[in-house]
């Protein structure tokens, strides 16, 4: 039927030639130069990224060995060799208990402001309130924790630093979480209440997977951001040399902590310790990201 | 129903129930963190033995990073002959120290400066114990200039920024003969309130009155275009870094790093590099007062360097608690005895056989 006429074959008169000979020089000139522009912006992007990757790698791969990560922190900053496992462990610990407090909450509240708050002046202020402890410079967390745990605690302890972190994080989550939340379809939830599913059972089983993978990227930008805060694990958690499982008694010390005090030293052996603590940080943050995308991937549901 | 709906669903299921058992999970971790706080520590009952074996426990300790690297090759040492016994020097510089002492947070505390008022250190509960004393040195970076005198006026007057070039008259007359760059002076200060900060100002303000006018204290107004350093591996990080810098730093971190340090002008006249040796001659002259505060700065005699600097430890009269004062008595006991010996190999000057004395008494008299 002439209808149904094969369409690769082009009309010979009539319609436009669409192919890229037919473009005039000056636009085929813009257009390579907006990809020329763009491959460059790129290119910049990730300079800094390479160079920060290839100095870490450079400087800290030389003292990295199995010892460096299972050996003590050595006393004396000028002495050679020890390692920072007592820094890895604090750093696993004090985040992980952090991202405990943080996520869930930061979820919960999440699902308050999208599915139930909504506009309601309570909403609009947790809303407020959440951008502005974004912007509140670790710091002052850091001081703040000290000041309302710490000094009624009455010791310098690990779960200090994660309540320091939690603080840090729970905006983060709980903003990030709500945008993942307002992304899920309004249909989906319409025909899961169709289906008879209570508000509690349709945000359970519907909204929340829906939007699991975005939440899991917004809470690990959060953990990511802890794990690399140092101020407030300097002036709430004190410092150990051996490790510290416990997060309710004793120091505690974390890696950053340790990168700032070592590489604000002048011993040559303390600045590769530094440079070791920051290949092994970037490594954690690293596996962690990697771990969640594998979780969240598992999790999300593939068709939609 | 269409079997892959079907399908569908039950995964929901299954996903639902996967999303609750992790927000169980949370909470119960969470629970289970919070019950943990209330656990009991291992109480220690060991008596009030001398030997330092029968000790167990844990101490807690901040302040000064002047004696740091001193404290650290004691508590090494101590492992070994108290193996039960954690102690954690954490080097946040005096004034921090002091700081949380007051506020419980720290057993005892290091400190090269005073208690003053606004420490937060109630007085009357506290003991200080002199431990050793170092050098401050005069730690500078310049190109071609091994050897450097300084007068505590040109001193004054570099610290203060007066003086804004090596090549500066002032500093020419104390070199003679010396081929001094034009390279401009870069002032390295510590930026945490720090006692060796101090005892550095105490220092130019007797040595050089009329000269230096930034007063003394942990923390003094430096002019704007100084550079400010964390702790004394900060500042001498900076001068290592730096050409033409110049900052005060202790002697054991300065030859540690490879600083160059000046020789200063002492009372007497004479140019005296920093040693222990010139310490120790300070120290003998230096006056000792009842509650073992002393001031070896500026202390006379020919061969004395000038900028000296004590060190203590705080201690709580009372600690509410025997098993913890047994365990400061043992650690302070060990750092005045066998401790000492390790003081000069890392250039630090131990305490003259009276002084040392009285400081055992002083650490007697901590009550349980």
């Amino acid at each position: 039927m002439s209808v149904t006429a094969p369409p690769a074959t082009r009309p010979a008169t009539g319609g436009p030639d669409l192919t890229r000979a037919a473009l005039s020089g000056r636009r085929r000139f813009t257009n390579h130069l907006a990809t020329a522009a763009i491959w460059g912006a790129v290119l910049l992007a990730v300079i800094p990224l390479a160079l920060v990757a290839y100095t870490v790698i450079g400087k800290g791969a030389g003292v990295m060995s199995l010892s460096f990560l299972t050996e003590d922190i050595p006393n004396s900053y000028r002495r050679e060799g020890g390692g920072m496992a007592p820094a890895i462990i604090g750093t696993l610990v004090i985040t992980g208990a952090a991202a405990l407090m943080a996520i869930p909450l930061g979820v919960f509240g999440a699902i308050y402001l999208n599915e139930y708050g909504k506009q309601k002046p309570l909403a609009r202020v947790i809303r407020l309130m959440a951008d502005v402890m974004t912007g509140v410079p670790s710091i002052v967390m850091g001081l703040f924790v000290y000041i309302s745990w710490v000094l009624l605690v009455g010791q310098q302890t690990g779960f200090a630093g994660a309540l320091a972190l939690a603080c840090l994080m729970l905006p983060v989550v709980i903003r990030s979480s709500e945008e993942m939340l307002r992304l899920v379809p309004e249909e989906l939830r319409q025909a899961s209440m169709a289906l008879g599913a209570r508000k509690w059972k349709t945000t359970l089983t519907v909204v929340l997977p829906a939007a699991i993978s975005g939440i899991t990227s917004g809470s690990l930008l959060a953990v990511a951001r802890a794990a690399g805060e140092t101020a407030p694990i300097i002036i709430v958690t004190g410092i150990v040399f051996t490790p510290n499982w416990n997060l309710f008694d004793g120091s505690n010390t974390a890696l950053p902590a340790q990168i700032f005090r070592n590489a604000s030293t002048s011993f040559p052996a303390a600045q590769d310790r530094a440079w070791g603590a920051a290949l092994t940080l970037i490594v954690i943050v690293l596996s962690f990201t990697v771990i969640a995308r594998f979780i969240s991937s598992r999790f999300a549901i593939k068709e939609r | 129903m269409h079997p892959d709906r079907e399908a569908y669903l039950v995964n929901r299921n299954v996903l639902s129930r996967r999303v609750l058992a992790g927000v169980a999970l949370a909470a119960l971790a969470l629970t289970g963190c919070a019950s943990n706080d209330n656990s009991t520590e291992p109480g220690s009952n060991s008596g009030g033995d001398s030997a330092y074996a029968n000790l167990s426990g844990e101490l807690k300790a901040s302040g000064a990073s002047f004696p740091d690297a001193y404290y650290q090759e004691v508590i090494e040492a101590f492992k070994g002959e108290a193996g039960k016994v954690t102690v954690t020097y954490n080097a946040t510089g005096s004034g921090t120290g002091k700081k949380q002492f007051g506020e419980g947070l720290v057993d005892f505390a290091g400190t090269d400066s005073l208690v003053k008022d606004t420490d937060g250190v109630a007085a009357g509960s506290f003991l200080y114990v002199p431990t050793v004393a170092a050098p401050i040195t005069i730690s500078y970076n310049l190109q071609g200039v091994d050897k450097l005198q300084l007068s505590p006026e040109t001193l004054a007057k570099i610290f203060q920024t007066d003086i804004k070039t090596w090549d500066d008259a002032a500093i020419k007359a104390d070199n003679p003969g010396v081929t001094l760059p034009s390279t401009p002076i870069v002032v390295a200060h510590r930026s945490d309130g720090s006692g060796t900060t101090s005892n550095f100002t105490k220092y130019l303000d007797a040595a050089a009155a009329g000269t230096w006018k930034l007063g003394s204290g942990d923390t003094v107004n430096w002019p704007a275009s100084t550079q400010g350093g964390e702790k004394n591996t900060g500042v001498a990080q900076i001068v290592q870094q730096t050409n033409g810098a110049v900052g005060y730093v202790d002697l054991s971190d300065a030859k540690a790093t490879g600083l160059k340090f000046a020789a200063i002008k002492n009372k007497d006249g004479q140019f005296v590099e920093p040693t222990i040796e010139g310490t120790t001659a300070g120290l003998e002259g230096a006056e000792i007062a009842a509650d073992l505060s002393y001031n070896p700065l500026n202390a006379a005699g020919a061969t004395s360097y000038p900028i000296t600097a004590p060190t203590f430890i705080i201690v709580k009269t009372s600690y509410g608690d025997a098993a913890k004062a047994d365990l400061v008595k043992g650690f302070l006991t060990y750092l005045l005895n066998d401790g000492q010996d390790l003081a000069k190999e890392i250039d630090f000057a131990p305490l003259p056989a009276s002084l040392k004395e009285k400081a055992l008494a002083q650490v007697d008299k901590i009550q349980g």
